[in-house]
């Protein structure tokens, strides 16, 4: 069976921020949250990387070995969701989740925070697919569409990859074969000549 | 001065005396029933695979592995 994932390639990454505004605008995500986001390391300075990142739809997901009410379940697609009818805004799952992708509507200590939000992989939640109240609650539901998350779909440069996570490791996996890696990449020494050894 | 400290005392002492007592009643009171704790289970129907390999997801992979994954 599939197992849905996200890869992205950091060295295709330019930190254009389209994936965090294509997942904001889908999903019509509140103000103050952002289900995905770009992080960039060593900014400004030769050798920069950006990396896309949200939920990473954990196998053992620490977020549900927290969750004081149980709300996290993982589908057939090995994709996490929560059910923000069960949710308290603990925000216990924050402080478990290694990527920092639970976020919260407001600010301030357990209920006040509101119902926890995060990358539903674009598959949504608990209610009926595409329905308004899933909509409402969740965002769309483009898994249950036959379409794959709308950040991965439309990455201008092909960096952020979504799907069975087989076939997307395998196109990963061809790119660094070709291509090398750090100062052993085609063009490495072009744009940086001999000053940085990565 | 002397009269704010009695107050104060006597505040403490009303919750020592009646405050005690009550929580302790309530705390008898309630018979707390052992039980299993339940883990949501969001059935089958919300669970069950969506992902299918359409056209459309079909293309996808097709343009990001269009210089790797030859056909």
């Amino acid at each position: 069976m599939a197992r849905m994932k996200f890869l992205c390639d950091a060295d295709r990454c330019i930190e254009c921020n389209a994936c965090v505004t294509a997942c904001k605008n889908e999903h019509d995500v509140p103000w103050g949250i952002n289900r995905r986001r770009v992080v960039t390391i060593n900014d400004g300075k030769p050798g920069e990387r950006s990396v896309s990142m949200a939920c990473m739809h954990c196998t053992d997901a620490p977020c549900a070995a927290v969750c004081p009410v149980d709300c996290f379940y993982t589908t057939a697609d090995a994709v996490v969701l929560h059910s923000k009818d069960l949710c308290i805004g603990c925000g216990y799952c924050f402080y478990a989740c290694p990527f920092g992708a639970p976020q919260y509507p407001r600010v301030g200590n357990f209920g006040s925070r509101g119902k926890m939000d995060k990358c539903t992989f674009c598959a949504a939640g608990p209610e009926g697919d595409s329905t308004e109240v899933e909509y409402a609650k969740y965002g769309a539901n483009r898994l249950a569409e036959g379409k794959l998350p709308l950040c991965a779909e439309m990455c201008s440069t092909k960096s952020l990859l979504a799907g069975d996570g087989e076939i997307i490791a395998a196109i990963y996996k061809e790119r660094v074969t070709q291509r090398g890696y750090g100062s052993g990449a085609w063009g490495w020494q072009t744009a940086y000549r001999e000053t940085i050894d990565v | 001065m002397q009269e704010n400290k009695q107050t104060a005392m006597n505040r403490r002492n009303f919750l020592r005396a009646f405050g005690g007592a009550s929580t302790t009643a309530v705390a008898a009171a309630v018979t707390l029933t052992p039980g299993e704790a339940q883990a949501y289970d969001p059935g089958e129907e919300e669970t069950k695979t969506r992902y299918r390999e359409t056209e459309h997801v079909k293309a996808f992979y097709r343009v990001n592995g269009y210089e790797t994954l030859k056909k």
